[in-house]
């Protein structure tokens, strides 16, 4: 079982059913030189491919928004217990770079616009959905339950019963904000409050 | 009264004679003629028919698939026939593919879609040199639960449609193992011998190749770093002697995979 997100599973247990299921990880996992950054370099960017794939794959299904690099290392993630094989740091931190260029990760930034420790074992986000499309996604999800014109809260959108069956239930604060901008730019919502009492209004 | 005219009507006699066994032997061929062609169409006729009445079972059970294919062979007849590409549209295609439907024809060029797909997608991870089984395994894979199952023997067939393209697809055997080979490359012996030893385990390291293999160490390093460079091997160096390991491996070791 997984065993770190023990806490992460008792608060899901209410969601459908598949997330129940412990992670599929692909067969690639199980391949001991995956683990090892490959010398050649378009059989490294197939390794690479695959790492991204997995990131995205495992995110999704654990529904996680933001990884810490220095605590996947020891996640089942990046270290695969059962044949005893972990990816470096420097490995992973690849990895992430891979997938910065393919739009899919992006190392989270402070107000200052300077990455949080990107150096050394930083945060970052996984884009198993980008920001456009997690706007559309709530934008889509509004529409649908009629809700133009009304006003939530911003706690209401990922934590009420409501949206337990949409895939940005639970989503990250920060990501909502993003999310949330991308739709008041469009000028399809308006976001007033302050911090923690936020509400917004759709169009 | 001779027999034998020696009259001018002699000559009448023989070319009515001649004639009449040239009209004979006319007659002879023509319903011989007849009847081959009868036994053709109803031959003809009869496979149409259990072409499509079998279809079905020609494209979803492999067993019947490949009695199909000897029983074509059987009888001198390629339903893969490379005539049967070229002209598809104009309604024309080979005898064969008219005859049946095209849906034997189909079933295998939809395959060899799948298996150029599948080598360009692995190209990378493998060097161009991938396993039917494994091929196999990722086809079926892909397909919808309830899917037509398909067999080593179909992929094989695939692979040989594809010939008239000229293309690389080839296949090889390296050991005991089936490999389809869509880069053109040539492997050495040694290489050869590095990958049939690396079906074993799934892996190699130079100790174990000097030690079975009888190799000086610089001879196991350069068979293996050739392989490296070719992208047909993975290296782990996660362990006491780095260990090379085969990329169709990554395949069969599935179903270990979760973190359970």
């Amino acid at each position: 079982m997984v065993r770190k997100h023990a806490d992460w599973w008792a608060a899901m247990d209410c969601l459908g059913a598949s997330n129940k299921n412990p992670f599929a990880f692909p067969s690639s996992y199980s391949f001991p030189p995956f683990f090892t950054r490959q010398p050649n370099t378009s059989t490294h960017h197939a390794q690479l491919q695959k790492w991204s794939s997995l990131v995205q794959a495992y995110c999704r299904h654990h529904r996680l928004f933001k990884l810490s690099l220095t605590d996947s290392l020891d996640s089942d993630l990046f270290h695969n217990k059962k044949i005893g094989k972990r990816l470096g740091r420097e490995d992973a931190r690849e990895v992430v770079e891979f997938m910065r260029k393919e739009g899919r990760a992006e190392w989270v930034v402070d107000d200052k616009g300077k990455t949080r420790g990107a150096g050394e074992g930083g945060e970052f986000w996984v884009w198993w959905r980008n920001v456009e499309e997690w706007a559309g996604l709530i934008a889509e999800w509004v529409d649908e339950t009629a809700q133009k014109n009304t006003v939530l809260t911003l706690y209401e959108l990922t934590e009420s019963e409501a949206t337990l069956s949409q895939e940005f239930h639970g989503m990250d604060p920060e990501l909502l904000q993003k999310a949330l901008s991308v739709l008041v730019k469009r000028g399809k919502a308006q976001v007033f409050g302050q911090e923690d009492q936020q509400g917004v209004k759709f169009f | 009264m001779s027999r034998k005219g020696v009259g001018l009507a002699a000559f009448d006699r023989s070319r009515i004679t001649s004639a009449q066994y040239a009209s004979h032997g006319n007659s002879l061929r023509s319903s011989h003629s007849t009847s081959i062609a009868t036994q053709l169409s109803v031959f003809r006729s009869l496979l149409q028919n259990f072409a499509q009445t079998h279809a079905k079972d020609i494209r979803s059970n492999p067993s019947f698939r490949a009695e199909f294919a000897r029983m074509c062979a059987a009888i001198g007849v390629d339903p893969l026939a490379s005539s049967s590409g070229a002209s598809g549209k104009d309604g024309g295609g080979s005898f064969w593919a008219q005859l049946l439907g095209n849906s034997v024809n189909d079933f295998y060029f939809e395959l060899a879609v799948r298996v150029v797909e599948v080598c360009g997608a692995t190209r990378e991870e493998n060097g161009g040199l991938i396993g039917v089984k494994e091929v196999k395994d990722r086809i079926m894979s892909t397909r919808m639960e309830g899917g037509t199952e398909i067999t080593d023997d179909d992929i094989l067939r695939a692979v040989t449609t594809l010939k008239p393209l000229g293309s690389s697809y080839s296949t090889l055997t390296v050991g005991h193992k089936l490999y389809i080979r869509s880069v053109p490359k040539e492997l050495n012996v040694d290489q050869s011998a590095v990958l049939e030893a690396a079906q074993l385990l799934g892996y190699v390291s130079v100790s174990m190749l000097m030690l079975n293999l009888r190799w000086p160490r610089a001879r196991a390093k350069t068979a293996v770093d050739d392989l490296v460079s070719e992208s047909m091997l993975w290296v782990d160096k996660q362990c006491d002697e780095w260990e090379y390991w085969s990329p169709g491996f990554m395949l069969e070791i599935q179903g270990g995979g979760n973190a359970g």
